[in-house]
This record gives structure tokens, C-alpha cells and sequence, in this order.
């Protein structure tokens, strides 16, 4: 048999064993693709040096193609979010550097790969534990911490026709997942045995879960304007009426700051107070574990900015257009732009005090996203939407 | 809570702007920056412009050096010292030698210099992984890329000439320090014109003595003479000696 009766490209939506039926789905599509060109030649290999075995046919049936497809959508899926999140650091770390007048990052073309080169120098890094750290606490809690943010990444779609799963829970369950990791974050502290960073957990446990209630608020009001968990629904909803921020200004305001707050980055990042706290609740973690939770703080804020878009943006829709143009670009480029603000506002302020955090999470943002609600409610009963 | 907060402070924040002001001048700052590049220099990558006479670590221009070590007299931190040194061209010459370990980079030797052989230079990265390494003789003093505008010229004048206006440099000899004979104590030996480093001084016949041998005086040639002293040093009967004009 020759070459091209083991390496043939067929349509994925053709897989009777797909699990997203008829619907198109380019990650699948990339990824089954890829499985029948990597598992062909594997195939047309091993047919090679064993002519007639069983082996080659089952590597390109339909049911093997499937499941090692999902593997490397998966991969597909990740890589692109996690290039995605390469490009904010590198937005933020050269938008600060132009903000405070100094130069950013230096390594590849214009300093692109700088990123990658820190990743690669803390991951030659030494295994280091405390002596005295709770073992089990001290691995889990910031495993918890790292695949909670990365879960919650994958969780969110870039599109109608790129998504890993669409799920009725929709946006419950991404909140929900997005507050886990503060409980985690107080358990990594404590493991730790160090008064920094048990300070920096307090801290982190308080700050997070008081602007968990006002994210939450907006969050419903959303849901009850859209009438749907459905993230799909949530953006369709607003490309058939209109943007949400139009209507909930106020809650995406709240929403912003809220958000900020719980990817804990200036200016409220006391958790992680480097002038006081030395590295906050992460204090004892050093090498790769370090790296990677500088890596899933980054893809929490890719979440925060996400559930932005997502909620108040229009999704991947453009402004007065029915169609949708390349969706995931223009999703991806709508989630760059809030997090430019974020950027922002990163350069802008100073660190704020605790007591001026807990302040302005339950005096102002709750009764402002209290009222966004009471304005949804107005809205719903009004008959407007 | 947002009266209050106005009734606190009672410049209006709210009325300045409040939080969008700073993020307006944030952002008026990433787009001046962006346009024109930051002002940091990344250095070792990077290097200022520095101008000729950058005050770095003194240079030597060899051949116009004439060993008259006045460079060495003068170095406040006494960081220079005349090496005899065996050239190819030259023979055997006495050069300076410079600490730059102990060298406050002052330029003085440059500024003192009659002949315009010291020169500063803009080499300022002189780490060294010894002492000795600091130390830098004659041929490490070189600077290929010497230019006139690392020369550094003395202005040297006479209150009494900047009183009347005169400004150019003062050369006759009434108007610069030399040094002067004591005749009664000159015992003809020759040194102070074997020394001399730039063969100002002829020896001439002024009479005989007793013994009917001739009797020679150091004559001092102003034109040549570039007052380092060492004659007055080296005489051993204290028959020379300064004329200051000052």
C-alpha cells in the first residue's frame, strides 16, 4: 500500500464518534487533522517494516483519530491561549517601560521572546522547599492555584467555532472556579511557615473574597439581562440588541475594578506587596513553581479580561455588523485593548491600603452594583429588553 | 461616602479630574516615549556620546613626550612616576607611568604638559582583574585615536597682563618662571645640561681658573626651556635656582 492510502486529510465533521457532532469546530478540526498526518506516517511506517498488522489500520480509525484529536485540540487550544498571554506580558511589560520612561524587555524582535527567555532561566532553576513548609499543603495548594487559572483559561470560548466545550453552566461555572484559588492562595500561605507569607494569604483570602460579592452582583445582572448562562447566548443576546456596557455602564466599571482586584494586580495588589510583604503569599516559592504562578496570575487576568468582553464587550461580535469577521481575532484583539487598561492603570496608581480595599469593595462597588442590578431589573420589568 | 470624601479634602478632586487626570498624563508620558525613545541608555550595549576632551584616563602621545616630568610633580594624587623605558625608536627615554587605580582623572598632567604629549582621553572602563593590571606603563598609555581636542591647554597669565587686557600666552622670560644661576657656586660639572630634556642648556666658556682649565656656566636657551626643574634638582650645589615672576 502506498503513502497516500495512509495519509489522507477527511472531514472531521464526518467522525461519527466527534463529540461536537455536526457542529464546526476548528481546534477539533486542527487537532484530528494533525492525528491523521502524524498517525498516517506512523501507520504507513510500522506497514513498512510489517506489512499487514492490525496495528496500522486501528491508528487511523475513526474512533482513534477522535480521542488523540481531542488530545491535540487541546494542545491546539492551549498553545494559542498561552501565546496569547505571552503577547499581555509583553504588552505590559512595554507599555509600563514606555509609561515610566525606561526600556521594557530586550530579547528577540522588539523584545517579544523576552518572556520566554525568563521562563526558560527560572525553569533551570533548584527544586527549593522550607524545612519546616507543610509538604502536602505546600505543592497542592499552588497546583490548585495554577490549574484552577489555566482550567478556567481553557474554559473560556474565542468563538462560535473555537471552544473546548459549550456547556449550559456557562459562566457560573467559570466564577465558580475563579474562586477557588483564593482559598487555595490561604492554604499555600499557611503551608509556608513564613509570617510573609501567611501575612500576604490574609490578605489575599480578605481582598478576594470581598470583591468576589460586587463581581458576583454584576455577574447575575448580566445573566438576568441576557437570560442566559450560555456564554454562546450571552453574546448573541447583545449582538441581536446591544453592547451591554451601553445599558450597565456602571457594573462594567465595578466589573473592571473588581476584576483587577482579584487578579491582584496594581493597585490592589497587597497580596503580593513587594515593598512590604516580600513577595507576598508567594514568598517561599521559588524556581519554575514561581514562574508559573507569575504564569496563571497572567492567565487569571486573560480570564478577568475574557469575562469582560465577554459580558460587556459583544464577545467576538463587531459593532453594527450582523456577520461575524475572523471572531477569534477580534476577541482576542478586544481582550488585549482591557487589558491595555489594566496596563493602564497598573502605571497610574500607587498601591492602595488595606483598609482603603476593603473600603471601596464594600462601601462603594456593592451599593454601586446593587444598583446596576436595580437598573437591570428596571430595565427587564420596563419591558426595554 | 463621596460627599464625605470631598468634605476631607477640600481641594475638589472630583472637579480636577480625580482618577482620570493621572491617567491622562500616564498616557501623555507612553506616547512621548513611544515617539521619541526613553531616556535610559542600556550601557554596556549603549554608550553615550562623549565629547574629545571627556576627562577619562590620561593618554600619552609618545614621541612628543620629552620626560621632563613635570606631569609627575604636578599629579595631586602622585599616581604618576618616570619609568626609563627601552624604545626601539628612541633609545633609551624616561616616560610617565600612570596608577589609574589611584588616578582621580583630574587632567592636570594634560593641562600642565609643555609639549602637548599628555592627553585625556575618553577611555573611562578601566576595571582590571589586579592591581597591577591598573598600573599602566608607557605603551599601554597610548591612545591610537588621539585628536587636538584632547590636548588640554594651560591658560597661564600674569594678573598684572589680565589687568592691562593681554591675553595671549605669556613666552618672554621676564614673564615665565626659569631658572637662574647663582654663579659663585657653579662648579662647571655639566649635569644640569646632561639632564636637561630638552637641551636648553649649553655650557659656555666664561674664563679660567687657576689651573688655567676653562671655567664653563650653564646657559639657559628661553626659547627652549620649558621650566621642569630638573636641573635646579638634580645640581649639586644648589647653583641653580627658581626666578619667579608671579
Amino acid at each position: 500500500m502506498s503513502f497516500s492510502d495512509w495519509v489522507n486529510i477527511s472531514d472531521p465533521l464526518a467522525n461519527p464518534n466527534s463529540p461536537y457532532g455536526v457542529t464546526e469546530n476548528i481546534p477539533y478540526s486542527v487537532g484530528s487533522g494533525l492525528w491523521e498526518i502524524i498517525g498516517g506516517i506512523l501507520a504507513w511506517i510500522i506497514n513498512m517494516i510489517v506489512p499487514g498488522n492490525r496495528l496500522s489500520p486501528w491508528l487511523i480509525s475513526d474512533a482513534v483519530t477522535n480521542a488523540l484529536g481531542l488530545v491535540l485540540m487541546v494542545v491546539v487550544f492551549f498553545a494559542v491561549i498561552f501565546i496569547v498571554n505571552l503577547t499581555m506580558i509583553w504588552i505590559e511589560r512595554k507599555v509600563l517601560g514606555r509609561i515610566m520612561d525606561r526600556r521594557a524587555t530586550r530579547i528577540g524582535p522588539l523584545g517579544y521572546l523576552q518572556c520566554l527567555a525568563d521562563g526558560l532561566k527560572t525553569f533551570l532553576k533548584e527544586h527549593i522547599m522550607p524545612d519546616k513548609a507543610d509538604k502536602k499543603g505546600y505543592m497542592w495548594a499552588v497546583s490548585i492555584v495554577i490549574g484552577s487559572a489555566v482550567l478556567i483559561a481553557g474554559m473560556i470560548p474565542l468563538s462560535p467555532r473555537w471552544f473546548l466545550a459549550d456547556y449550559g453552566t456557562g459562566l457560573l461555572i467559570v466564577f465558580g472556579i475563579f474562586a477557588v484559588s483564593p482559598f487555595m492562595i490561604l492554604v499555600a500561605g499557611w503551608a509556608q511557615n513564613n509570617k510573609y507569607s501567611l501575612i500576604g494569604g490574609m490578605r489575599a483570602a480578605a481582598q478576594m473574597i470581598s470583591y468576589e460579592i460586587p463581581m458576583l452582583l454584576v455577574f447575575v445582572s448580566v445573566v438576568l439581562m441576557a437570560g442566559s448562562l450560555n456564554i454562546n447566548d450571552i453574546v448573541q443576546f447583545q449582538m441581536d440588541n446591544t453592547w451591554f456596557i451601553i445599558p450597565q455602564f456602571i457594573g462594567f466599571v465595578v466589573f473592571m475594578v473588581a476584576a483587577v482586584a482579584e487578579a491582584e494586580r496594581i493597585p490592589f495588589d497587597l497580596p503580593e506587596a513587594e515593598a512590604e510583604l516580600v513577595e507576598g503569599w508567594q514568598t517561599e516559592y521559588g524556581g519554575m513553581k514561581w514562574g508559573l504562578i507569575m504564569l496563571s496570575d497572567y492567565f487569571r487576568g486573560y480570564v478577568a479580561c475574557a469575562l469582560g468582553v465577554i459580558m460587556f464587550l459583544g464577545g467576538w461580535a463587531l459593532p453594527f455588523m450582523d456577520e461575524l469577521v475572523i471572531p477569534e481575532i477580534v476577541f482576542l484583539l478586544k481582550v488585549i485593548l482591557l487589558f491595555f487598561i489594566m496596563v493602564w492603570a497598573r502605571g497610574t496608581f500607587g498601591r492602595i491600603r488595606t483598609d482603603q480595599i476593603l473600603n471601596i469593595g464594600w462601601k462603594v462597588l456593592l451599593p454601586l452594583a446593587v444598583l446596576n442590578l436595580f437598573i437591570v431589573v428596571l430595565l427587564k420589568m420596563g419591558g426595554v429588553f | 461616602m463621596a460627599i464625605k470624601y470631598m468634605d476631607k479634602y477640600p481641594k475638589n478632586v472630583a472637579l480636577r479630574g480625580w482618577i482620570l487626570k493621572p491617567f491622562l498624563t500616564t498616557f501623555k508620558n507612553m506616547i512621548k516615549t513611544t515617539i521619541h525613545r526613553p531616556v535610559t541608555i542600556m550601557y554596556p550595549y549603549e554608550k553615550e556620546w562623549i565629547p574629545d576632551n571627556y576627562r577619562g584616563r590620561p593618554g600619552l602621545v609618545f614621541e612628543k613626550c620629552v620626560g621632563c616630568g613635570i606631569c609627575e610633580r604636578m599629579c595631586p594624587t602622585t599616581c604618576i612616576e618616570l619609568v626609563e623605558v627601552e624604545d626601539e625608536a628612541l633609545g633609551k627615554v624616561k616616560r610617565p607611568q600612570v596608577n589609574v587605580g589611584r588616578c582621580m582623572m583630574c587632567g592636570y598632567c594634560a593641562e600642565y604638559c609643555p609639549v602637548e604629549a599628555m592627553t585625556v582621553t575618553p577611555d573611562y572602563e578601566l576595571a582590571g582583574y589586579t592591581r597591577e593590571d591598573l598600573i599602566y606603563d608607557p605603551y599601554q598609555l597610548k591612545w591610537e585615536n588621539t585628536t587636538i581636542g584632547m590636548e588640554v591647554h594651560l591658560e597661564e597669565h600674569l594678573p598684572s597682563n589680565l589687568a592691562k587686557g593681554v591675553t595671549d600666552k605669556p613666552t618672554a622670560f621676564y614673564e615665565v618662571d626659569r631658572p637662574k644661576l647663582i654663579g659663585e657656586k657653579c662648579i662647571s660639572c655639566n649635569r644640569c645640561a646632561k639632564t636637561c630634556p630638552v637641551d636648553a642648556i649649553e655650557m659656555i666658556v666664561v674664563g679660567e681658573n687657576a689651573k688655567g682649565k676653562p671655567i664653563k656656566h650653564p646657559k639657559i636657551d628661553d626659547s627652549k626651556c620649558v621650566f621642569c626643574e630638573q636641573c635646579i634638582v638634580i645640581c649639586p650645589k644648589d647653583a641653580l635656582e627658581i626666578n619667579e615672576v608671579l
